[in-house]
């Protein structure tokens, strides 16, 4: 067990850069910016602290989950360019044959990428996600108290208020993750194997899919054919239907119990159980072909 | 197997290997035992099997025949074989990504044989800091570095695979003087594959010619003394007697004739010439030139 942490670790330095030195950097830009825009003008902290209390509990709770959002969209594009860059990684420099002098598997190591793709990465960036949201709500609060000088009246609520949407955050994040685990999986297994290419290769695989099917089944078209249909919904992990939907068309403070449950009743859980059967077997097959060929 | 069948046993048995790439043969059924406590070079032309030898050894590539590192079949227990085998396989395999204290960090998590205040002790002396990217290190630091790294596990096998290529003289010197002083020890097996024979040629105590696939010396350095004598001759009277005797090889440097002969009577060829042992490399590229290391003349 030892080894394997460390195993993951050794995928974090690796790619710190991308999960973490940039996303502090891009949090310390935007600070920076929005300190700027209230110092020299370009926003008026009176108007924009008034107008925070106008719905105070519910506009913080969008700006958390537009934060929380815009964060989950940059871990899904690091994601993919790790699982289709990373799991490759350990070809460059002839480095391949030092991991190999190591008493691993070839397994452990790719398992270890996987479970870097599940754990540190997403953690990391949810954890910058709550700083950046933390952040917003000191700048909304101050600028309240500036304007209003009530500003920490509200404290308390909009403490509450982001409990319950990092609290959704998190449990969304989880629960996407492993939704789209065997995605990931085969990424970093085409990556293992074709290098880069599975970046390419990823995309349009689905469609060389369908088209397979279409021409020897037939059908409309491609993305009228049963493995189209089946990457649609596979792909598809509802998160913007039921409760947050209705939470934003009606009124009421947003609730981490009622977004949890909603989400939870509707995960399709034999899906993603067939989906971690295929990601554990596509990890098995890419460390077989790492076992026998050593491409540096 | 009892503890002292287990010590007396060979690091390394391989019989029948084979190997293809495709429709060609690469190794053609390779046949050797590695004892325990010996420094064997193995020696040979590029592309002559050299490291596909080794990967065999390694378990890093699947071939015919058996092959058994310290018992075991390395293909199918690599990860299991590695906590008693190290080795080097290009100076430029080190992680580029990490600073030297973490990859000690990382090792002394990942290998149980690794001891990281070795791996400090050895670098002691060496301008290699701690906080020191390994990308920013020169190749000769990097080889250092690697050298500490494998001489800090405790393996009872350490290939080396040219682990001096495109290292300056001074460098390479300091890495198998570091190598003898530090790390060897009567428990320890060594497999050494370089091209510059010449500097090895010291601290090895068995040599295998590989060429083409197939082995064609494989014996120990005292017997290659025993057996190969090199006789340089100044005068054409003397080299027409001395190849009655069969060299298997002969050339000309700077106008004398000098031939090495397998297993011809030392004093018969002093009555020629000056008869000496000839260098590793003098024998390499005698031995190269003909089809097998049994006696036979060159012409």
């Amino acid at each position: 067990m030892r080894a394997f942490i460390a195993l993951v670790r050794r995928e974090q330095i690796e790619h710190r850069g991308a999960f973490l030195i940039a996303p502090l950097g891009l949090v310390a830009i935007l600070f920076g910016a929005t300190i700027l825009a209230f110092t020299v003008g370009r926003v008026d902290a009176r108007f924009s602290g008034a107008m925070m209390t106008l719905a105070p509990l519910r506009v913080f709770a969008l700006g958390f989950l537009g934060i929380g959002f815009a964060w989950v969209l940059y871990l899904i594009a690091t994601l993919f360019f790790y699982c289709a860059d990373g799991f490759a990684a350990d070809r460059r420099n002839n480095a391949m044959l030092f991991w190999k002098s190591m008493p691993v598997s070839d397994l452990r190591i790719l398992l270890a990428k996987l479970v870097a793709t599940l754990t540190i990465f997403p953690a990391t960036i949810y954890v910058v996600s709550l700083l950046s949201s933390a952040l917003l709500m000191a700048v909304a609060v101050i600028t309240s108290n500036i304007s209003t000088g009530n500003g920490m009246a509200l404290f308390g609520n909009i403490v509450d208020i982001y409990l319950q949407v990092a609290g959704s955050t998190l449990l969304a994040l989880v629960l996407g993750l492993l939704w789209y685990v065997p995605y990931m999986a085969l990424v970093g297994a085409m990556a293992t194997v074709v290098g880069r290419w599975a970046i390419p290769l990823s995309l349009l695989l689905p469609s060389l899919l369908a088209l397979l099917e279409w021409v020897t089944l037939g059908g409309l078209s491609p993305i009228h054919t049963r493995v189209w249909n089946y990457l649609a919904y596979r792909s598809d992990f509802k998160l913007a239907d039921g409760y947050l939907e209705s939470w934003f068309h009606a009124e009421g403070t947003f609730s981490l119990s009622e977004f949890a449950s909603d989400l939870i009743a509707r995960i399709d859980w034999v899906q993603m159980g067939i989906g971690w059967l295929f990601a554990v077997g596509v990890i098995y097959l890419a460390s077989e072909y790492r076992r026998r060929y050593n491409d540096n | 197997m009892t503890e002292a069948e287990a010590a007396l046993a060979p690091i390394v048995t391989a019989r029948g290997l084979r190997k293809k790439f495709g429709s060609k043969e690469i190794l053609h059924g390779l046949d050797f035992d590695i004892p325990a406590g010996r420094i064997y070079g193995l020696i040979g032309h590029n592309g002559a099997g050299k490291t596909t030898t080794l990967n065999a050894i390694l378990g890093l590539t699947n071939c015919q025949g058996t092959i058994r590192v310290l018992g075991e079949d390395p293909f199918a227990r690599r990860a299991n074989l590695m906590e008693n085998v190290a080795f080097i396989s290009d100076v430029a395999s080190l992680p580029r990504f990490l600073r030297v204290r973490e990859l000690f960090a990382l090792l002394s998590n990942i290998h149980p044989n690794f001891s990281q205040d070795k791996a400090h002790s050895f670098l002691e002396g060496t301008d290699i800091r701690p906080e020191a990217k390994i990308k920013q290190l020169s190749k000769g630091m990097m080889a250092q570095l690697h050298l500490a790294v494998v001489m800090a596990i405790d393996a009872k096998l350490l290939v080396l695979d040219e682990p001096t290529l495109g290292l300056d003289i001074t460098y390479r010197k300091r890495f198998y003087r570091r190598l003898l002083e530090d790390y060897m020890t009567e428990e320890r097996t060594l497999l050494i594959t370089t091209h510059q024979v010449d500097e090895i040629e010291f601290m090895l105590s068995d040599i295998m010619f590989i060429r083409d696939g197939d082995l064609i010396l494989h014996m120990q350095m005292e017997t290659v003394n025993d057996k190969f004598a090199q006789l340089v001759v100044g005068d054409e009277q003397s080299a027409e007697a001395a190849r009655t005797l069969k060299p298997v090889y002969e050339e000309t440097r700077f106008g004398q004739t000098v031939m090495i002969f397998d297993g011809a009577d030392r004093e018969t060829l002093a009555s020629l010439g000056k008869v000496s042992t000839p260098t590793m490399s003098d024998l390499f590229v005698a031995l190269m030139q003909r089809p097998t290391a049994n006696p036979e003349t060159a012409k």
